[in-house]
């Protein structure tokens, strides 16, 4: 049985039966298309990258995703797939879905990369290389910005501020859902102070963090 | 025995042809291990000498009129002179002075501050900057792939056609280690085959005593960020390795360069402020501080006497590499010469 991993928006939902993994849209109405928040707020650009998804089960990879490396990329216009293979995979009934959310730093230190890790995809610094770990974006009236945009650019994997985060959900049951909560990450954020992150600092720090929390299995 | 006379003489032969022909042997044994493997020269190596023409085409910027070589002269050890700040697109003038490029594979990282981790990363820093080449690498990979003379080139170099941004800037980072210099006269002499002047000993000596802590033997730099107590230019206020590390500790560090083929790099420090050697041991003479309440990385003023300063001068432009500057396999490729041309 093809085991796959398919990642849409928002939240984000995560069926796992047996061998199978997925990630879906949640339901969840305070997200629509084109993406708002329950508010006058925005989101024009919403992308992450996440590293070294596997399922591991008393201590041991039971499943491992195709690639190392995916880009999770929500278009504004429609709620797109991102759908993620892996190998095959033997029935499973519980296990610890494994995974970095961004690059991870062995990958950053290391040059350019190909695929999804191609500077071409908006997600590498030029003036300061290094891989932007999660990009958000949008339209803010909190924002005392040029045209109230709003543009979190979260990386860094060089002491002191590295921002990729290992992430770790359990996982039983012949059906499961992981969620990222799009909500609960903007609750963390003052977008009258925190509206502009274009470098490795605390803040990108303490964001991503607040991210990783944002994942959970429902 | 007189066979095997005759195969050793065969054999050193073409050793040195092979050294002469390349303009690039082995660096002497005398060097620290390097942080990226050596690419051999562009007349030898597929991929370096793609880099080679990448690097001095202007297709690499918004209005095809600037390219690496632009601010990195082969003839001036890869550095930009006659410029206190280097230009690039439309007249635009950057913040600081290009830094010489030779003997890149002995370094962690890349940039005055630092910024670049890695060499196959540098090459977008310049690409992308509004005042440097004003380009992207979706525009670059564009040009090249509408290319044919490029589409050809990609396919002798990797057997099929596909231009991406990882092969293009794996290229130029071939090329650029392939640039390594230590065929001066300080190597001759470290080499064992030729001696150094009485006023080279002597300056060696003053050089070993007062600059070696951050100009470090055998590549002439310790490659850190130091802080040599430069007076704030407010025009700029560049903060150096700050803006990367945010780490108060680090205002107005800059990376030590090297001192090798200082005679052609000129001018010197971050934003080439001196115009010559002597304003830059004026400099360090000086006990003036820089007006700020920054502890810099200086101990104290280095003070010499007349004879003592030719001395030093004349030790240092040992360090020279007269065949690396002219070497014609850095300079610019005939066959892009050709493609200009027929463009």
């Amino acid at each position: 049985m093809r085991t796959s991993l398919l990642v849409l928006f928002g939240a984000t939902t995560l069926t796992f039966t047996k061998a199978q993994l997925n990630f879906s849209l949640s339901t969840d109405s305070s997200v629509s298309v084109p993406l708002r928040l329950d508010s006058q707020d925005s989101i024009s650009a919403l992308r992450f990258y996440i590293s070294n998804v596997r399922i591991e089960h008393e201590r041991k990879i039971v499943w491992s995703a195709e690639q190392e490396h995916y880009l999770i990329d929500f278009n504004q216009d429609h709620l797109q797939s991102n759908n993620i293979s892996g190998q095959e995979g033997s029935d499973l009934k519980e296990g610890v879905l494994k995974f970095v959310l961004g690059v991870d730093d062995n990958t950053s230190a290391q040059g350019i990369g190909e695929g999804p890790l191609d500077p071409i995809r908006g997600m590498y610094w030029t003036w300061q290389s290094g891989y932007i770990n999660f990009k958000l974006e949008g339209v803010s009236n909190q924002c005392r910005t040029r045209k109230n945009k709003f543009q979190l650019h979260l990386g860094g994997f060089q002491k002191p501020y590295r921002t990729a985060q290992n992430i770790e959900l359990k996982i039983s049951g012949e059906q499961k859902t992981v969620v990222f909560n799009l909500k609960k990450l903007m609750s963390t954020i003052n977008l009258k102070e925190d509206h502009t992150i274009m470098s490795p600092n605390e803040k990108a720090v303490f964001f991503m963090e607040s991210a990783k929390s944002c994942f959970y299995v429902q | 025995m007189y066979s095997r006379r005759v195969l050793l003489f065969f054999v050193l032969f073409f050793l040195v042809a092979f050294a002469v022909k390349t303009g690039n042997p082995n660096p002497p044994s005398y060097l620290p291990t390097p942080y990226y493997s050596l690419p051999v020269s562009p007349e030898t190596n597929d991929t370096v000498a793609l880099g080679r023409l990448l690097f001095y085409d202007n297709i690499l910027s918004g209005n095809n009129q600037v390219s690496c070589a632009s601010c990195h002269n082969s003839y001036n050890a890869f550095a930009h002179t006659d410029h206190q700040l280097s230009h690039g697109i439309f007249d635009s003038i950057g913040t600081r002075n290009a830094p010489a490029l030779f003997n890149l594979a002995w370094k962690k990282d890349f940039m005055w501050d630092g910024a670049t981790h890695h060499i196959d990363a540098q090459a977008l820093a310049p690409l992308h900057d509004p005042k440097e080449m004003g380009s992207s690498m979706e525009e670059l990979l564009s040009k090249l792939r509408s290319s044919s003379f490029y589409r050809e080139e990609f396919f002798n170099t990797y057997q099929d056609s596909l231009i991406n941004s990882r092969r293009v800037l794996q290229a130029l980072a071939a090329f650029e280690l392939s640039i390594i210099s230590f065929d001066s006269k300080y190597d001759s002499v470290k080499e064992g085959v030729a001696d150094f002047t009485h006023q080279e000993v002597s300056g060696y000596k003053l050089f070993d005593q007062h600059c070696s802590k951050c100009h470090t033997e055998p590549l002439f730099t310790n490659g850190e960020f130091m802080d040599n107590n430069l007076p704030v230019d407010s025009s700029l206020d560049d903060k150096g390795r700050f803006l990367v590390s945010k780490q108060k500790e680090d205002r107005y560090k800059f990376k030590v360069p090297s001192l090798r083929n200082l005679s052609y790099t000129y001018p010197y420090m971050h934003d080439g402020r001196f115009a010559k050697l002597h304003d830059v041991l004026d400099h360090y003479a000086s006990d003036e501080q820089n007006g700020c309440d920054r502890k810099n990385d200086l101990e104290k003023p280095i003070v010499l006497s007349f004879n003592e300063r030719a001395d030093l001068i004349a030790f240092l432009l040992t360090l020279n590499d007269d065949r690396f500057v002219f070497n014609p396999t850095y300079s610019f490729p005939e066959k892009l010469k050709n493609k200009l041309l027929e463009d």
